[in-house]
């Protein structure tokens, strides 16, 4: 699997923000918070979360709202509402390009879309410091139809839109998004599979997102190896997570270590 | 309860609407946790695992070609199907002309795959509009809800990854009496127009569970619509419509799936014992979904496949908001949206 590209905090007047570019998909994140909240949305309680969704083309249709609305629920579990309580955190993603063949793979394209956004959403959250219960990580699993004739019916991990385009028809597609405690956040099946299959797609997209169940913590001198450029890497998505805010950091801090 | 509102309470004490109003989460922890019977209930009766009973009508709209009313519990809506032709030459997009067989070919389930017609064509357009007073949370005036747009996108998306139409049902065809080329040969048949189905969803009123309603109703409409019978008359060069009823023929759906929704209540932790317990909540009403954050929707369809929790066809899974249910835990609704599926096909048919 490649990895994505990932630029952290590039936006001078947001108070976060990333830039995430992945098989194609092309997100710009930017987040501001804690903010004022209007007051018909202020919860005495809780922060106001606000994301919002613009497509690469035209405005925001009913398939943004959607997108918006299980992004705002994914989301809201993991940030710390209670700690900052009457604001708002703002979440903006501006999808800036998509792969050509995105519209003609036969999946429901809000789908193949959904890990990428929340990626993004996440990276920007953590570039404005907003305070974070967990992490997440998200990944795509399609799983083409037997009866298609030039591929097996192994499951595409994170397909890119070429390689849905080919196993078509796709049986079904899964989105799944796990925490950092190894929680199922967020799933969005779709087409026609038994619960077998399901419960072996969920745990193939729990090997991808946190890794191999039995290692212990994360070892330290594990960074120094990656590169920054994708390559073909067999990591799972929490250390590639864990690198990108790790070289960040790093390099924010080149001038302190230096001395 | 009435007497002590009147007089200074010693305790504090307050009447049950006012404790739901004032503290929502701790009213629902408290009826879920009473161990005095050996069933807890909900704050609204029911038990965890419990859902309601659809009550379904059909046929109530006269202007319709279909049409249902469909109540769960304290959730009123009403769904109306209108066929209207498309014509040939109005056809939207880049789409190209279906390979036309002689009729019935594409009867078996398997065989045809022609979601991406219905799909491209836009043949089905489902709409949902809430009526004023229907939700507190719904002010009337203002362009559709992010609640009402969410839903058309989950209702659309189910209605198109389920392929529950099949095209044949939709396609206006006609075979010219004269073959131009060939006066020996028959003539091809050829495409002339489809029929568009304009799903318009009305809620009455939204007591929790949304989509499951909307969903019954559409199923109910669609199976109640009659389609007249279309043709392509060569003298008028138009599309006609006989004008016998019994000419007309209902629509044949692919299967039959049945979405079950859930709410996740998580309790919280009190401060002497351990971890708070937490609760699947079938079927959530208002209330329950304004306290619970994790919701889940499992649509199974049993009406091919078997019963069994393991050769059960599922047909989509959402769930998002938290962490609580894991694959084990899905496999429990999993056999509880099966159960639920029987009693939602028995209403359907008419048998409950």
């Amino acid at each position: 699997m490649i990895a994505p590209e990932v630029t952290l905090t590039h936006l001078n007047r947001a108070d976060g923000s990333a830039t995430y570019t992945h098989i194609g998909y092309s997100i710009i994140g930017a987040v501001n918070g804690p903010i004022e909240v209007q007051r018909r949305d202020e919860q005495p309680e809780d922060a106001t979360i606000e994301v919002n969704v613009r497509p690469a083309v035209g405005v925001g249709s009913p398939k943004e709202r959607h997108l918006e609305t299980l992004l705002h629920n994914t989301l809201r579990s993991i940030i710390l509402t209670r700690l900052i309580p009457r604001t708002l955190v703002q979440i903006t993603l501006q999808i800036r390009s998509l792969p050509e063949e995105d519209d003609s793979t036969g999946v429901n394209t809000s789908l193949t879309i959904l890990p990428h956004l929340l990626h993004t959403a996440l990276l920007a959250l953590l570039s404005a410091s907003i305070p974070l219960r967990t992490i997440l990580t998200s990944v795509l699993i399609a799983v083409p139809s037997s009866a298609s004739p030039n591929t097996s019916s192994t499951p595409l991990l994170s397909p890119t839109a070429n390689e849905l385009l080919r196993a078509k028809p796709v049986r079904s597609i899964h989105v799944f998004a796990f925490s950092g405690d190894r929680k199922l956040l967020l799933n969005e099946s779709d087409g026609t599979f038994s619960y077998a299959e399901w419960a072996e797609a969920c745990e193939k997209a729990e090997e991808v997102c946190c890794g191999e169940e039995e290692e212990g913590g994360v070892k330290l001198d594990e960074g120094e190896s990656m590169e920054l450029d994708g390559q073909v890497q067999e990591e799972s998505l929490e250390k590639w997570l864990r690198g990108v805010v790790r070289r960040k950091v790093e390099w924010e801090q080149r001038w302190k270590s230096a001395t | 309860m009435a007497a002590a509102a009147s007089a200074p309470p010693p305790a504090l004490t307050f009447p049950r609407p006012i404790f739901a109003a004032v503290s929502s989460h701790p009213f629902l922890q408290a009826h879920l946790s009473s161990d005095q019977s050996k069933r807890t209930l909900r704050a609204n009766g029911r038990t965890a695992h419990e859902f309601r009973t659809p009550g379904i009508n059909t046929g109530s709209l006269t202007h319709c070609n279909g049409s249902a009313v469909v109540r769960l519990g304290n959730t009123t809506v009403v769904c109306g199907v209108r066929a209207e032709i498309l014509k040939e030459e109005d056809i939207p997009g880049t789409f190209a002309d279906p390979v036309l067989t002689a009729g019935g070919s594409d009867d078996n389930d398997d065989s045809a795959d022609d979601g991406n017609e219905v799909e491209a064509a836009r043949l089905l357009v489902p709409n949902v509009e809430l009526s004023t007073g229907s939700t507190p949370s719904h002010i009337p005036g203002n362009a559709p809800s992010t609640f009402a747009q969410t839903l058309i996108t989950r209702i659309r998306s189910l209605l198109h990854s389920t392929r529950l139409l099949r095209a044949s049902d939709l396609r206006i065809l006609h075979q010219p009496s004269t073959n131009p080329e060939d006066p020996d040969v028959p003539a091809e048949t050829e495409l002339k127009g489809y029929w568009v189905l304009y799903l318009d969803v009305f809620f009455i009123s939204i007591d929790g569970n949304a989509l499951d309603a909307s969903w019954i109703a559409i199923l109910a409409a669609l199976r109640d619509t009659l389609i007249p019978r279309a043709y392509f008359d060569e003298e008028y060069e138009g599309i006609l419509c006989s004008d016998s009823p019994k000419e007309a023929r209902r629509l044949r759906l692919r299967g039959l799936p049945v979405p079950s929704s859930f709410a996740v209540f998580e309790g919280r932790q009190e401060a002497e014992k351990g971890d708070g317990e937490d609760w699947v909540l079938s079927d959530p009403d208002a209330f329950e979904e304004a306290v619970c954050r994790e919701s889940v929707t499992v649509v199974v369809d049993c009406a091919s496949a078997g019963k069994g929790t393991n050769d059960a066809m599922i047909r989509r899974v959402e769930k998002s908001g938290g962490g609580i249910v894991n694959r084990e835990e899905l496999k429990g609704l999993v056999k509880r949206a099966i159960d639920h599926w029987s009693v939602v096909e028995g209403a359907l048919s008419g048998r409950a």
